[in-house]
């Protein structure tokens, strides 16, 4: 193609494009334009004008920009698999889990925090957590142990209700805020109890219980990772001069 | 290459970086605004999930964000991560700072208090000895506080107390529900005011500058917006010494940009710009940039039940309040200067299963019986902004794209302490006298920070010694260089400061533009 017939085709291509722009007055200060929706850039289409002006290319484009998402509904894992346990000790993780059940039973046609799988959700996000969040459980759980092991002669695990609650109920206090007990075994109380109540009401278990009894899960705005970029570099570093190969290196 | 600058640069697009451009861009002026994150895509980028269907169940990924009480999993994209951007503090003085990088700045996230600071505040030098005078009063500012309450809908009370000055409201006249009637008739014997609780409707499900400020300034075509753009260092003169413009960095690709600009208005929120200020060598002839650091404690109440209201019955309860400072006006309270104000809630819903000592099928059975009944009081305390609570910067850790961090030294003392504890015995004493059950006394408050109010580091005085910046908000040093966040703040008050810097925003824009067309800037 000729220069001049390229930068006539050019000119189409870009008045096809930006109709929108057209229609939109563009102010005469603002030095940002309505985008162009056309998905070859000024800059291929001066580099390969063959591409840029192909009419089956460019039709081609055009549909893979209209293309919608089809629908698909996707489930969650907890549908069809269990957390595997891997980070508290067998005798730690038999404590949490009668811990688990005595604090969280099942009522009223929801599940307890055993049938929620509440003990092995946290065993994963406590063993993913900082070292001092990991102390916490740790200790809280020896402690309770060692409590019911002194007061009824038998381990937190293997503890009837009345023994369990003699280990627990000295330590339970009413909170607000950001601010639970300071004491330390108090601290550990009020803040799994939360945590064995939340991965309770917010497991896949209980929205299913929920979605039967006619009863609607509670939903929050979430709001998507945006426009990322801050970690690719952070995980990846500034571009350099000895970085990548470039594009035509690969093409 | 071609040579290019632009008049007026805004760094920064909350809410005073957004007023400023309103305001110059409806009078001719051309306005460059630079925001160091994205534009959200409020319609693409937030969706309506269950917890269930997040990764981490509602729990957030662990640690991601140890300073943010406010982040949950849902928000927490929306927060600054101190992995990308750091910052410390001294062992033992933690502090929470609550940031946001997107267009709009903090702005959606407000919590939308409306108060206008009395001259208890504007004169408290004159009034108890601490700190320093504000160079302006209330009758100063007064006309813009009208124009803003006006443009964000402010609704509220005419109360007539002096150190909670009316405003231009929507009024608000709904009577108070028979519970909230009691607190009120409480508080009445005991000396202590309760009014409506004074609040920004904005439009449209938001009161932001990103709906109720930039657009007007689009509407000018007068507006170049730019985000993703991370201002490394405002740029002076030699010759002149003021500044003429900014070096900017792409955030994805880490381009540098030269910027020039004619006049500076610098809106990054109060630590973003003394940081931005400290790395540019500017604004610092007092020495005090950086000093001062104040905000407000938060965290400190009680939780109650209403009796009457067990059980969901209805009409009983509902509605807040809020108790304005009355401490330390016309007499002396022993233990604290200054003093608090009180958010008041009751509501008819669910009960916080936290407030019982209880678990298993006896909670449930408390959740049931007391379903209804919650009434909750939370602390606003006025934080005292001594010389010593300050930043500094670190030059030995960086940021993600290079910048020097901050190392924020601050802390409360025996003032805050006893504030808080006057502020719990109160209103649990009020809420008791008012026959409801008193749950939970917490005297513990958050750290500092967490208020998301930080101001002072860039104080207003007349005298070039005493403050950063004139009563124009037009720094001393440098005559084209302008700051409108709370950095300016002169003392914190108890007072939500998003309507005073919107008003000292609108203010000293004005000032600009008439500077600009008399050529003296």
């Amino acid at each position: 193609m000729k220069r001049r017939e390229f930068v006539k085709g050019l000119a189409v291509t870009a008045a096809a494009t930006t109709a929108l722009a057209q229609q939109k007055k563009a102010s005469p200060n603002a030095a940002n334009p309505v985008p162009n929706t056309s998905t070859l850039t000024q800059g291929e289409q001066a580099v390969a004008p063959n591409n840029a002006s192909a009419p089956a290319a460019r039709q081609r484009q055009a549909r893979m920009a209209s293309f919608k998402t089809p629908n698909i509904p996707l489930s969650e894992p907890d549908v069809v698999a269990v957390t595997d346990v891997r980070y508290f000790t067998p005798a730690r993780y038999a404590t949490l889990t009668r811990f688990a059940d005595l604090l969280v039973p099942a009522s009223q046609g929801y599940p307890g925090a055993l049938q929620a799988g509440a003990p092995e959700f946290l065993d994963f996000l406590i063993g993913a957590s900082p070292a001092d969040r990991q102390a916490m459980y740790n200790d809280g759980l020896d402690r309770l142990n060692a409590d019911c092991l002194k007061k009824s002669g038998v381990s937190f695990a293997k503890a009837t209700a009345a023994q369990a609650d003699a280990a627990v109920r000295p330590y339970l206090k009413g909170w607000i805020n950001d601010h639970p007990p300071i004491e330390k075994h108090e601290n550990f109380i009020a803040l799994s109890h939360r945590d064995i109540r939340e991965a309770t009401m917010n497991s896949v278990a209980w929205a299913q219980a929920a979605e039967v009894s006619g009863e609607r899960v509670s939903v929050g705005m979430y709001v998507h990772p945006l426009d990322p970029g801050i970690e690719t570099w952070v995980n990846h570093g500034a571009p350099k001069a000895s970085a990548p190969l470039t594009k035509q290196a690969h093409s | 290459m071609a040579e290019k600058k632009v008049d007026v640069l805004i760094i920064g697009s909350g809410h005073t970086g957004g007023m400023a451009a309103k305001i110059l861009t409806q009078k001719g002026i051309a306005v460059t605004m630079l925001d160091a994150g994205p534009a959200i895509d409020w319609e693409k980028d937030r969706t309506l999930k269950a917890a269930n269907q997040l990764p981490y169940k509602g729990f957030d990924a662990p640690g991601r964000h140890p300073h943010i009480f406010q982040a949950s999993e849902f928000s927490a994209n929306q927060w600054v991560d101190e992995k990308v951007i750091p910052y410390n503090y001294p062992a033992g003085q933690q502090y929470n700072w609550v940031r946001v990088r997107s267009l709009g700045g903090r702005s959606p996230y407000w919590g939308r208090q409306s108060f206008r600071l009395s001259d208890f505040e504007f004169k408290c030098k004159d009034h108890d000895g601490f700190g320093e005078n504000w160079p302006i009063s209330l009758k100063d500012l007064a006309p813009y506080y009208d124009r803003v309450e006006e443009i964000f809908q402010v609704s509220g009370h005419h109360d007539n107390l002096p150190q909670y000055p009316d405003g231009n409201f929507v009024e608000d006249n709904s009577p108070w529900s028979p519970a909230m009637q009691r607190f009120v008739d409480a508080g009445k014997k005991m000396g202590v005011p309760v009014t409506k609780a004074r609040s920004a409707r904005g439009r449209d499900g938001m009161a932001a500058s990103l709906n109720l400020l930039i657009p007007d300034a689009v509407a000018t075509g007068k507006l170049t917006t730019i985000t993703n753009a991370i201002v490394r260092k405002i740029t002076t003169d030699k010759n002149t010494g003021k500044v003429d413009g900014a070096i900017f960095i792409d955030r994805h690709s880490h381009r540098e940009m030269v910027l020039k600009a004619r006049v500076v208005i610098v809106a990054c929120g109060t630590l973003e710009t003394t940081r931005l200020l400290m790395i540019s060598g500017l604004a610092n002839s007092s020495g005090l940039l950086g000093h001062h650091l104040s905000d407000q404690i938060y965290g400190a109440g009680i939780s109650a039940s209403v009796p009457e209201a067990r059980g969901g019955k209805p009409g009983v309860i509902g509605g807040g309040a809020l108790i304005p400072r009355f401490r330390n006006l016309e007499t002396k309270t022993p233990g604290f200067m200054r003093g608090y104000a009180v958010n008041v809630s009751s509501s008819p819903g669910p009960m916080d299963p936290r407030w019982f000592p209880e678990y298993g099928a006896a909670l449930d059975k408390k959740l049931d019986e007391y379903n209804g009944s919650g009434f909750t009081t939370n602390i606003m305390g006025e934080t005292l902004g001594h010389y010593e609570n300050h930043v500094s910067l670190n030059k030995a850790v960086v940021d993600a794209w290079g910048m020097p961090t901050l190392t924020i030294s601050t802390k409360y003392g025996t003032n805050e302490d006893n504030m808080a504890k006057d502020m719990v015995d109160t209103t649990a004493a009020m809420a008791e006298a008012a026959g409801f059950e008193v749950l939970v006394r917490n005297y513990k408050y958050n750290p500092p920070g967490y208020s998301i109010h930080e101001q002072g580091t860039a104080r207003m005085s007349d005298d070039p010694k005493k403050g950063v910046v004139n009563q124009w908000n037009q720094t001393h040093d440098h005559k084209n260089m302008f700051i409108t966040d709370a950095s300016v703040m002169v003392c914190a008050g108890w007072q939500n400061p998003t309507m005073t810097i919107l008003s000292l925003a609108m203010r000293a824009s004005e000032y600009l533009a008439e500077e600009m067309r008399k050529g003296n800037v």
